[in-house]
């Protein structure tokens, strides 16, 4: 793992006005890896994200993708450079169809022909999704919109997933199928993926590094099956 | 009989103005969730750059649509400099932002033109149109001005449904922070809302000062009525505003036919009051709550 990593997130300070929600945590992604970022609620896992995609302000530190240094801009300005950032929950805008979500996912991409083919490979990676191309978002189950939005972020050949708890009110079967889809993107398509979790188990399942955040502070970052196997890690932070 | 048609007609013909203002602002709440009251003043304007334009060319047409290009831009142009800065603070900011660009707007024009009332020109003939013995209530102009709506109105729903564009502009809307999210400019996406509204408001400028002269108040009346056709649609959904211009512009022609012409603003904001009573959120909107 001497490559340069895909993000890197040096010593980031970073919250919402009064304390910080972050104080000094450093992350580093190798290209092609999941990395999954663990803890408690609170513990600063969202905020970290949102901070990396430019809707937090750091009030320290640099965000690195691909070696430039991407903190303090605008959250549309980072999704250009590479950044896909899939929000817990409603990420789906509901008034628009199936296609349209998609559709917008690729407007990044100023090439027609590009944003055809990334429609195409949507449609033949999910076919959930082609079924359903011109219903309204609002009409999807929880699985299929995880599915959209999980897709959506790809259609802009992102180089970097963020993904925040993923398999958050997802039936046990679906949140498999979820973590597998994970697996496949980083073996198959060679993304590096950040994985924000509640569900430590199935991320570590998944993941070739972990760090686990508490309080705003990195507490332990090693690679996925040590911290699986830290028995006092997983009482204390990981919860199975 | 007779007479009911030519108020349904008249009506029709008149709602469409009432439409395009209400469009206007409709473009412009959908994005920002401001109400940008100073859409008729914007209309005024740009209505006295066609005034100028006809009188020094003698030509109508090139008067109309340099008064929609100033719209466009005037629109962009409020938007960077006065708006821009209200962005994500209170409500009530843009409120007053909006106002005073108004009284702006107003007063500009009237240090430029004067107060004087001028008597703008129509397209088409204003004489009514017949078939056979029947009169129908509504001249050339008035065809050609439902059109023009109506054409700038689906050009606009095309523009929605197919180009990228319009899918920026109907994302930036619904959930502009997941827009974000994939790379939308929102700043640019903002700004060409406001273009069009600019746009939609100076069509209805030169459409229906033929009928009210020109002055620097010559678009109060017609913004009133113009927000209450977008209340009426629900603000959010232009298909509502179109609907709601039509609406009222009915209810408005039959009031003024049957009860007397001389009330017809005073009639506009009784159905204000009524729907903001009865059904604030509108007939077309999804939302339940509003703040205004």
């Amino acid at each position: 793992m001497t490559d340069i990593p895909a993000l890197a997130v040096e010593d980031i300070v970073s919250g919402y006005g009064g304390g910080p929600v972050l104080d000094g945590v450093s992350v580093s992604a190798p290209p092609g890896t999941i990395t999954a970022v663990l803890g408690a609620n609170g513990a600063g896992k969202t905020t970290l994200l949102r901070t990396i995609s430019g809707f937090v302000r750091p009030r320290r530190g640099r965000v690195l993708v691909g070696g430039a240094d991407l903190a303090r801009r605008r959250p549309e300005d980072i999704a250009r450079a590479g950044v896909a950032h899939v929000p817990e929950g409603q990420g789906v805008i509901t008034e628009l169809t199936v296609e349209e979500n998609l559709r917008l996912g690729s407007l990044v991409t100023r090439d027609r022909a590009r944003r055809a083919a990334a429609l195409d490979d949507a449609y033949r990676r999910f076919p959930v999704l082609a079924e359903r191309r011109r219903r309204a978002a609002a009409t999807l189950s929880g699985g299929e919109r995880q599915i959209l939005v999980i897709a959506r972020a790809l259609m802009s050949g992102p180089r970097v997933l963020l993904l925040d708890e993923p398999s958050l009110g997802l039936a046990p079967r679906v949140v498999a199928q979820v973590m597998d889809l994970i697996r496949q993107l980083r073996d198959e398509a060679g993304l590096t993926v950040l994985l924000v979790e509640q569900n430590a188990r199935s991320a570590l399942g998944i993941a070739d590094t972990g760090l686990v955040l508490n309080l705003g502070k990195v507490v332990a970052k090693d690679n996925a099956a040590t911290l699986a196997a830290d028995v006092g890690l997983r009482r204390h932070y990981l919860g199975f | 009989m007779q007479e009911f048609l030519e108020f349904t007609l008249g009506g029709i013909a008149t709602g469409m103005i009432y439409a395009a203002i209400a469009l206007s602002l409709v473009l412009i709440w959908r994005g920002t969730r401001v109400l940008n009251y100073s859409q008729g003043g914007m209309a005024m304007f740009t209505t006295y750059v066609a005034y100028v334009v006809i009188r020094h060319t003698g030509n109508y047409w090139l008067g109309f649509v340099l008064a929609l290009a100033a719209g466009l831009v005037l629109g962009a142009v409020c938007e960077r400099t006065v708006v821009r800065p209200t962005e994500g603070k209170a409500p009530l900011n843009s409120v007053i932002v909006t106002i005073g660009l108004l009284i702006l707007i107003e007063g500009v024009a009237g240090i430029i033109y004067g107060g004087q009332y001028r008597s703008f020109p129509a397209a088409y003939s204003v004489t009514g149109l017949k078939i056979g013995n029947v009169s129908l209530g509504i001249s050339p102009n008035d065809v050609f001005t439902a059109a023009a709506v109506l054409a700038a109105a689906g050009a606009l729903a095309l523009v929605f449904r197919y180009t990228a564009v319009g899918l920026r502009l109907r994302a930036t809307a619904f959930n502009s922070g997941v827009a974000r999210l994939l790379g939308v400019r929102i700043g640019r996406v903002l700004t060409l809302g406001w273009a069009l509204a600019g746009l939609f408001g100076a069509l209805a400028g030169v459409l229906v000062t033929p009928t009210t002269f020109l002055y620097p108040n010559s678009m109060d009346a017609i913004f009133v009525l113009g927000f209450t056709a977008a209340v009426i649609g629900g603000l959010d959904s232009p298909v509502g505003a179109v609907i709601g211009g039509v609406l009222l512009g009915l209810v408005l022609s039959y009031a003024g036919g049957y009860l007397g012409s001389q009330l017809v603003l005073i009639y506009g904001l009784v159905v204000l009051a009524l729907v903001l009573m009865i059904r604030p959120s509108g007939l077309f909107s999804a939302a339940t709550t509003r703040r205004v």
